[in-house]
């Protein structure tokens, strides 16, 4: 058969599909979570990538991924995030045991830049974070995109505003993450091979006692007695007793 | 028995202990000037022509135009006037010790005693023979280098550097001869190569002394009686028995070379042809002093107007010429350069030592390290220093300070561990202020305070600050880090918990 290297390669392709034979798909990294592994058939797919929409800036959705930071930190990897919404606070990063100098914060100046270096640091076998803060990418960037994730040993994240949902995407895997209530994040599966799409999971992001405060006892739920003006800006008595319940 | 076979290992001891090689480049004035052109000669009569004895005179001249009859010391016209095509270079002595220090960069990698001569230079291969299997092999690789700068050389091997010099035949060595073959063919030496004063040779004539074995049979005492003692001193240095005073090669402490076209250069792509060869060159350089770059300079001039410079950034281990040409021209797409160059410079003065390459048990070379510094250096490039940074920590309290944003040229540490406080993943670069109406925080959308308060304060001497920091979230689940200055009770959202 002449056909065979031909047919070989096309098998060794990520994003070639093969019905419903879902032991063929094995190269997953584990994400860290069980009931997401779960969902995921494994775990997130390397040499791909993936989208996570989220709903909302501050839901867990970094937290998220820290486990897959730190494994590839520790393999000696970079990891590269591409515009990043706000600036990432070292000493947390530290606190969650991810090196620094493994982190590489890269700004573009216009969507060309962008996925110039989304390629570049795909193709240097870098773990990508990209966040698409400027229009949402069009599909044949994201097409290029994920070609360039077939040869990376990674995989490739890109975070989506809720409006990207509309569009197709070339993404391998599809999620739309949003919260109901702090710490618990919901996951909706929108797009992965050999499963429907509308499966569901809920993830605690870690077992952080929060402690409710009776709103009464907080300084911005109180009126404030009048005091006389003093001329160092001193903390009040009644404020410090408040602090300490 | 034993004496001779004492003596045997002596002087078995003895070659090993120095073996000189001279190369002599008989070319080199023009392969010096051929060098540094742009486009390359062509395959015709060449030479090279200075002012010598009140007029302009051959100085060197390839085999094409020896074949024409073209000589050194004739007069320029003669030689014009024989073979009317030969290309007539000027002299550049400055090219000439250029070349000479590339070369002597090369022969650095074969002996770490190189010395440069007027037109060769001298290796000290002694003690060389093990590090690369063998003599043989050693001249073969030295040759086949020397052979790719486009340079004809011939060789000599003597047991000192001026006996070296002066058993310098017409071809290169391919093995190394016998001590017993130096020896004689030393002593077979006509008398007029030896360094010496023109009386001198006139009394070598009227002794009717031919060779230089002639000579060393005679006995010292006579000798030294009837010559002076110049002639002592040269005869000792031929012998090695006195040390050679010539000054031995080091690389210098910085790379700074350049290409010349006087006609100009018009476009990008014409200019990386030079380029290409300046690094070469550099990369030569590097190579010999056994370490990496970590920044190189170019330097663009015009014929008229202000030069133009581009500095590249390395992490490392981008030792290749070709990455580095490739990450020069990435560079130079976003450079503005003047409409024609005439001068091209490259410079390079900040190096680190190469690290000792590790391999692993299947003797695969681990190059995990490579690939990002490749990539930093790719987006280095053609995004430029200022798109690329790297979150830092540093030992203060309010948390503006202690996370920070930093080149990534710049070393950081990450050993410190803080508070057990939550703290969030994101900072907003600005604090941005709550509105605060009817009790309720506002912030996007209504915020609930879950836990706090943690109060951090700034250092008193630059700002007074005092802040109650709180975690909140929204109806979404969202959560915030928010906190009250305690001077103005204004509230601000300064993190997210992503």
């Amino acid at each position: 058969m002449s056909n065979e290297p031909l047919l070989n390669n096309l098998l060794l392709r990520q994003d070639t599909w093969r019905g419903r034979n879902r032991s063929l798909r094995r190269h997953v990294i584990a994400t860290g979570n069980e009931n997401l592994d779960r969902l995921l058939l494994g775990g997130w797919p390397v040499s791909a990538l993936t989208e996570l929409v989220t709903q909302q800036d501050g839901i867990g959705e970094l937290s998220l991924l820290l486990p897959t930071v730190k494994h590839y930190a520790s393999e000696n990897k970079l990891c590269v995030w591409l515009d990043p919404p706000y600036q990432p606070y070292a000493p947390s990063l530290v606190n969650e045991g991810v090196p620094l100098d493994k982190l590489l914060i890269v700004r573009s100046k216009n969507s060309k830049e962008w996925l110039w270096a989304a390629e570049q640091s795909i193709r240097g076998k870098a773990l990508l974070f990209a966040w698409a803060n400027r229009a949402q990418p069009r599909y044949s960037a994201l097409r290029k995109l994920q070609l360039a994730a077939t040869e990376s040993l990674a995989p490739v994240f890109l975070f989506s505003p809720p409006n990207a949902l509309k569009a197709h995407s070339p993404a391998l895997l599809r999620l739309e993450l949003e919260s109901l209530e702090p710490n618990i994040l919901s996951v909706t599966l929108h797009k992965l091979r050999g499963k429907m799409p509308g499966a569901k999971t809920q993830i605690t992001l870690g077992e952080r006692t929060t402690e409710r405060i009776l709103l009464d006892k907080l300084p911005v739920n109180i009126q404030y007695p009048k005091m006389p003006q003093t001329d160092f800006p001193l903390v009040q008595k009644d404020d410090i007793q408040h602090l300490n319940t | 028995m034993k004496e001779p076979l004492a003596n045997i290992q002596k002087q078995t001891h003895q070659i090993d202990h120095d073996i000189w090689l001279y190369i002599h480049l008989p070319q080199l004035a023009i392969e010096a000037v051929a060098a540094n052109l742009i486009t390359p000669l062509k395959d015709g009569p060449v030479a090279v022509a200075s002012v010598q004895r009140n007029a302009q005179r051959i100085n060197c001249c390839n085999l094409n135009a020896k074949a024409w009859g073209v000589e050194p010391l004739l007069s320029l016209s003669t030689a014009l006037a024989i073979c009317p095509d030969l290309t007539v270079l000027a002299k550049n002595t400055h090219q000439e010790q250029q070349l000479l220090q590339q070369l002597a960069l090369i022969a650095y990698r074969f002996s770490p005693n190189v010395i440069i001569d007027t037109d060769g230079l001298w290796l000290d291969l002694s003690g060389c023979a093990q590090l690369f299997n063998g003599y043989s092999n050693l001249l073969k690789k030295l040759y086949t280098q020397l052979s790719a700068q486009s340079i004809i050389a011939v060789s000599g091997v003597g047991k000192s550097p001026l006996a070296a010099k002066l058993l310098c035949g017409h071809e290169f060595h391919h093995y190394l001869p016998s001590k017993l073959e130096i020896q004689h063919a030393l002593l077979a030496t006509t008398l007029n190569k030896l360094p010496s004063t023109a009386k001198q040779q006139q009394n070598f004539k009227q002794l009717g002394l031919a060779t230089i074995g002639d000579l060393l049979t005679l006995p010292r005492s006579a000798l030294s009686q009837r010559f002076n003692s110049d002639l002592m001193n040269t005869l000792q240095l031929l012998q090695g028995e006195k040390p050679s005073l010539l000054r031995h090669f080091k690389p210098a402490n910085e790379f700074h070379d350049k290409i010349q076209n006087p006609q100009g250069l018009y476009n990008k792509e014409s200019l990386l042809f030079p380029m290409k060869t300046l690094l070469q060159r550099l990369c030569q350089y590097l190579m010999a002093r056994q370490c990496y770059s970590r920044k190189i300079v170019w330097q663009f001039e015009p014929l008229l107007g202000n030069q133009q410079s581009m500095s590249i950034t390395l992490s490392g281990n981008n030792h290749g010429w070709s990455s580095l040409l490739s990450l020069s021209r990435l560079k130079l797409e976003r450079l503005e350069l003047p409409r024609s160059i005439e001068q091209i410079s490259l410079f390079c003065d900040q190096f680190m030592v190469m690290p000792g390459l590790s391999f692993d048990l299947f003797g695969d070379q681990i190059t995990l390290q490579e690939n990002t510094s490749e990539l930093i250096d790719n987006l280095n490039a053609r995004l430029g220093v200022e798109a690329l940074s790297r979150p830092t920590i540093n030992a203060e309290h309010l948390p503006e300070l202690a996370g920070n944003i930093a080149s990534i040229e710049k070393l950081i540490g990450s050993e410190q561990q803080l508070g057990q406080a939550q703290k969030p993943l994101w900072l907003l670069p600005e604090p941005a202020p709550v509105r605060l109406h009817n009790r309720q925080l506002y912030w996007r959308k209504p915020l609930t305070i879950v836990s706090g308060p943690e109060r951090l304060c700034g250092n008193w001497w630059q700002s007074e600050q005092q802040r109650d920091y709180y975690l909140a979230c929204d109806s979404k689940g969202a959560r915030y880090w928010l906190f009250r200055e305690s001077t103005s009770k204004q509230w601000f959202v300064h993190g997210l918990f992503a």
